[in-house]
C-alpha cells in the first residue's frame, strides 16, 4: 500500500536504506544498493501491508517491531527524548495510548482505573486479565495495609480480591496479613523495613511479563536479540580459544590460528629415558611426567609460563606409566607398570606413602575427589580402593579392567571408568552399584573424561579417536582422524577454552589439535624426534600446551606471539646473562 | 463361637455399681435435677457443692454452644481459675468462638480488631498460627458459610469445644474426665470387633452399637 508511505519525506526513505542492517550471522552479506535506489525500498515496502512492512533482505523483519524495540532500547538506556522523537518521527508509537494510559494508572496508584483500562487493550486471554487484575488489587491491598488503613484493606479483599480468586490458598495468604503476628511496636511504625507492598515499577515489571509481548514489548529485547547472534558466532568460529568475552558488533567473530598454541616455547631435558605420561594440576601451575627411567618429576609453571624443574620423585623400581593429581593439587599418586603406586607430597616431593598388594602389581592410579580414597587398578583385572593410611577398603573383582588401562573417575566421584575388555569401557556407579558399558568396534588404547564429566574421548587401535556422549544414554557423538598410531598406546586430551579442542599424541612425532565441534584438524605441531606418546592441554591457560615424547624430552607449546615476545627477550639477555637450563628458541 | 456364649450369665452384676455408671454419665453431662431425683431414688450420698458444680459447668456450656463465649471464659476462670493459663488450645478455641460469632454477624471489623489484640498474642507458637490463618480466612468472603472454612461456623464444632472444656474442668477438680458408660461401650466394641476378626469366617456381621441396643 504506497498511501502511507507517499506522505514520508524522501530524506525518511533514504535514512532507512543506510540503517538497514549489513550483515547476518550466517556470512553472507547483504549487498546493499547506494542510495539512488530508494526505489527498490519504495518496491519492497510497498509490496506489504501497513502493520505487516517488512525489512531487510529476507523479509522476516517486521518493520514496525523493528522500530518499537529500538524505542524501547533508547529508553532503557536513559535516552527518553530520542525515544520519543523517533517514536513520533517514524509514527510508530511504542504502545498503543491505552497502554500508556495503563502503565499511568499503575504508577499513579489509580488501581480502579487501571483495571478498567486493563480490559480495553485488546487482551484476548481471559486469564490474563483475571491475573493481571488480581496482581493490582493485591498491590492495592498491601498498599492499604501499609497505610495503616486495615479496615480499608479489609473491604478491598472481601469485595474486589475474593470473587477473582480462582484459589483459596491465595486468599488465605493474603487475608493472614491482616493481622501482624511480630513482636515488635506495631502500633503507628511501618517503617521501610516493615513494608509489605512492592514498589510501583516493580509491580509495573511485572505486569509487562505478564502481558503477551504484543501488548507491551518485553525489556532487553535488542540486547537479548545481539546476543543471541554473538554466541552464535562465537560458537561457529573453529579457532575461538581466547580467555577474554569481548567480542565486535562491527563485524562477525572469526579468530585467527593464532589462538592455538603452535610453537614450542621450551625443552624439557631432566628424564633419561623415553617419557610416557603427563598432565598439569588442576590449578595449572605445576606439570607431571612420568617415564620409562622409572621415576616421576614435578614441574613449576611460573606466572609467565615458564617451565622448571621442582621435584625429581625416585623409588619405583618400575617403569611409571601414569600420576594422578588430588583434587586440591597437593598431592600426587604415581603407578609403577605392575608394582605399585606411590602418593607423594607436592610442596616437600616427599613420599608419603607406598600402596602395593601382596601377588599382584598395580597398573593405575586415581584420586577420589575428596582426597579421601585412592582408586588403583590391579593385574589381576579387579579394582581396588585404599584410604590414605594404606588400608584397603573395597575390591571389586571380575573383568574391571585390562592390564594397560586408564582410570578416570567423574568429579563428583560417583562414577569410575576403566577398559574392562579389549573392546569395551566400563562405567562402574559406585552407589547404585550399576554399570555402564561403552562398545567399540575395534580395541581401545587409551581414553580421558571432560572436565564436565559428560564426554569421553576414547583411543582406538585404528587410528581415529571417538568422542562418546556419557550423560544420559551413551551415545557416539564425534570421530577426530588423521594422526597415526600402529604400535603404541597414544593418548589424548581436551583442552582450550571451554574444552572447545581436542589434541592427541602420534607416532609420526607430531602433536595433532582438532576443533572438538566440527572435527576440522586444525593443527599438526612438528618439533619431536621420536613418538609423542601423551599431551595435556593446560586448564587454566589455554594457551598453554605439553607434550611427552619417546626422545625423552617433553615440549611446552605457546602461541607465535609468545615465541616473538621470548626471541625478544633472550636477545637482551644474551649478553652475559643465564638463560634457564631448559629454554631456548629453536623450534 | 458363639457370639452370645451362655456363661454371660455366670457374670454378676452389682446394683451399687450399676448406679455409679448411671450417675457418672449424668453429672458429666450436667443433668442436674436427674442427678438430684436418681441420687434419692437409690440412696446414694452426694455432697451439697458438688450439684453447686454441675450447675456452673452447665451455665458454661450453655453460653459457649449459644455463641457467647466471652461470658463461658469469664464463667471458667470463676470456676477454675488457672485451668485456661495451662490449656492454651483450648483457650485459643474458645477464644475463636467469639471471633467466629462476630464473623457470623457479619461484624466484620470488630472481628478484626478481636483478632489482632486477643488471638495473635499466641501467633508466637507455629501450631497457632496455622490455626489463626483457617480463621482469618473467613474474614476474606462475603459468604463464610460458602468458604472452604465453613465447618469453623458449624455447631459440630462448637460442640466439639464444648466437650474438651467440660473434660479439661473435669479433670482439674479430680473428677474423671471420660465417663464410665463411655469408657465400658469402648472397650466393649474393640473387644466384639477382635473377635470377630478371628472369626471372620464364621460370618458373623461386625459389631454394631446400634443393633445391638435394637435387640
Amino acid at each position: 500500500m504506497g498511501g502511507v508511505e507517499d506522505d514520508e519525506p524522501a530524506s525518511k526513505r533514504v535514512k532507512l536504506a543506510c540503517g538497514e542492517l549489513k550483515g547476518n550471522p550466517n556470512g553472507s552479506l547483504l549487498s546493499e544498493p547506494s542510495v539512488g535506489s530508494s526505489r527498490d525500498l519504495m518496491a519492497r515496502l510497498l509490496q506489504s501491508e501497513d502493520d505487516e512492512e517488512v525489512i531487510g533482505s529476507k523479509g522476516v523483519i517486521k518493520k514496525v517491531e523493528f522500530v518499537q524495540i529500538i524505542v524501547k532500547a533508547l529508553y532503557s538506556l536513559g535516552y527518553k527524548k530520542s525515544g520519543a522523537h523517533l517514536e513520533e518521527e517514524s509514527g510508530i508509537p511504542l504502545h498503543s495510548s491505552a497502554v500508556n494510559m495503563f502503565m499511568n494508572q499503575i504508577l499513579d496508584g489509580n488501581w480502579g482505573g487501571s483495571v478498567v483500562t486493563l480490559r480495553s487493550i485488546g487482551l484476548k486471554d481471559e486469564s490474563t486479565i483475571k491475573s493481571a487484575s488480581f496482581l493490582i488489587l493485591e498491590q492495592k491491598f498491601f498498599e492499604l495495609l501499609d497505610a495503616e488503613k486495615v479496615m480499608d484493606a479489609l473491604k478491598t479483599l472481601r469485595t474486589e480480591i475474593a470473587p477473582l480468586c480462582a484459589s483459596s490458598n491465595q486468599l488465605r495468604e493474603l487475608s493472614s496479613n491482616l493481622v501482624s503476628l511480630s513482636q515488635g511496636p506495631s502500633a503507628g511504625s511501618s517503617n521501610q523495613a516493615n513494608l509489605r507492598a512492592k514498589s510501583r515499577p516493580k509491580l509495573l515489571q511485572e505486569l509487562q511479563e505478564l502481558l503477551p509481548p504484543t501488548v507491551m514489548v518485553p525489556e532487553r529485547r535488542l540486547e537479548q536479540l545481539v546476543e543471541q547472534a554473538l554466541t552464535l558466532q562465537r560458537d561457529a568460529c573453529v579457532f575461538h580459544n581466547s580467555l577474554d568475552r569481548e567480542m565486535s558488533l562491527y563485524t562477525d567473530h572469526k579468530c585467527g590460528r593464532d589462538q592455538i598454541p603452535s610453537k614450542t616455547l621450551q625443552i624439557l631435558e631432566a628424564h633419561s629415558d623415553e617419557v610416557w605420561f603427563l598432565k598439569f594440576s588442576h590449578n595449572g601451575k605445576y606439570l607431571a611426567s612420568s617415564s620409562n627411567d622409572r621415576s616421576a618429576i614435578i614441574w613449576e609453571v611460573s606466572a609467565n609460563g615458564e617451565v622448571s624443574l621442582k621435584h625429581k620423585l625416585s623409588g619405583h623400581h618400575k617403569p611409571v606409566s601414569s600420576v594422578s593429581w588430588s583434587s586440591d593439587d597437593h598431592k600426587l599418586l604415581t603407578c609403577g607398570v605392575e608394582e605399585s603406586v606411590r602418593c607423594w607430597d607436592v610442596a616437600s616431593g616427599e613420599c608419603l606413602h607406598v600402596y602395593e598388594k601382596a601377588g599382584v602389581g598395580l597398573v593405575s592410579c586415581g584420586w577420589s575427589p575428596d582426597g579421601k580414597w585412592i582408586f588403583s587398578g590391579v593385574n589381576d583385572r579387579s579394582i581396588s580402593v585404599w584410604g590414605l593410611d594404606g588400608k584397603e577398603i573395597e575390591c571389586w573383582k571380575g573383568q574391571r579392567t585390562l592390564r594397560i588401562s586408564d582410570l578416570e573417575i567423574t568429579s563428583d566421584g560417583k562414577e569410575i571408568m576403566s577398559i574392562s575388555k579389549e573392546t569395551a569401557i566400563l562405567i562402574l556407579d559406585r552407589e547404585a552399584k550399576s554399570e555402564r558399558v561403552i562398545e567399540e568396534d575395534q580395541t581401545i588404547t587409551s581414553f580421558s573424561l571432560s572436565r564436565d564429566n559428560r564426554y569421553l574421548l576414547v583411543n582406538l587401535v585404528g587410528q581415529e579417536i571417538h568422542l562418546w556422549n556419557i550423560d544420559g544414554d551413551i551415545n557416539l557423538v564425534a570421530k577426530y582422524k588423521g594422526h597415526k598410531r600402529t604400535r603404541f598406546v597414544i593418548k589424548s586430551c581436551f583442552g582450550g577454552s571451554e574444552q572447545a579442542f581436542i589434541a592427541s599424541g602420534s607416532e609420526d612425532s607430531q602433536v595433532y589439535i582438532w576443533h572438538r565441534g566440527s572435527g576440522e584438524l586444525i593443527g599438526t605441531l612438528p618439533g619431536h624426534s621420536g613418538s609423542v606418546n601423551c599431551v595435556s592441554w593446560n586448564p587454566v591457560n589455554p594457551h598453554m600446551l605439553a607434550s611427552a615424547s619417546d626422545d625423552g624430552t617433553i615440549r611446552i607449546w605457546g602461541l607465535n606471539s609468545h615465541l616473538q615476545q621470548q626471541k625478544k627477550q633472550q636477545q637482551v639477555h644474551s649478553n652475559g646473562g643465564s638463560i634457564a637450563a631448559a629454554c631456548n628458541g629453536r623450534t | 463361637m458363639d457370639v452370645d456364649p451362655p456363661n454371660y450369665d455366670n457374670v454378676t452384676i452389682n446394683d451399687s455399681d450399676v448406679h455409679s455408671i448411671v450417675l457418672s454419665y449424668l453429672v458429666h453431662n450436667c443433668y442436674r435435677e436427674t442427678v438430684e431425683s436418681f441420687a434419692a431414688g437409690t440412696g446414694m450420698n452426694q455432697p451439697a457443692d458438688y450439684l453447686e458444680d454441675i450447675e456452673k459447668r452447665k451455665k458454661i456450656f450453655q453460653c459457649a454452644l449459644e455463641g457467647n463465649a466471652l461470658k463461658a471464659i469469664e464463667l471458667t476462670e470463676q470456676l477454675a481459675p488457672d485451668l485456661l493459663e495451662s490449656n492454651k488450645d483450648l483457650h485459643f478455641d474458645l477464644l475463636s468462638l467469639h471471633f467466629v460469632e462476630l464473623v457470623r454477624s457479619k461484624k466484620c471489623n470488630e472481628a478484626l480488631e478481636f483478632a489482632q489484640t486477643k488471638l495473635t498474642p499466641f501467633g508466637k507458637v507455629q501450631k497457632y498460627v496455622e490455626k489463626l490463618e483457617d480463621f482469618m480466612a473467613l474474614l476474606a468472603y462475603e459468604e463464610p458459610e460458602k468458604s472452604p472454612m465453613f465447618h469453623l461456623l458449624s455447631l459440630e464444632h462448637r460442640q466439639q469445644v464444648v466437650d474438651s472444656l467440660n473434660r479439661a474442668i473435669l479433670a482439674h477438680a479430680k473428677l474423671p474426665s471420660h465417663t464410665a458408660m463411655e469408657r465400658l461401650i469402648q472397650q466393649t466394641t474393640v473387644v466384639r470387633q477382635l473377635l470377630n476378626q478371628d472369626h471372620a469366617k464364621d460370618g458373623h456381621p461386625p459389631f454394631a452399637l446400634k443393633d445391638f441396643l435394637n435387640g
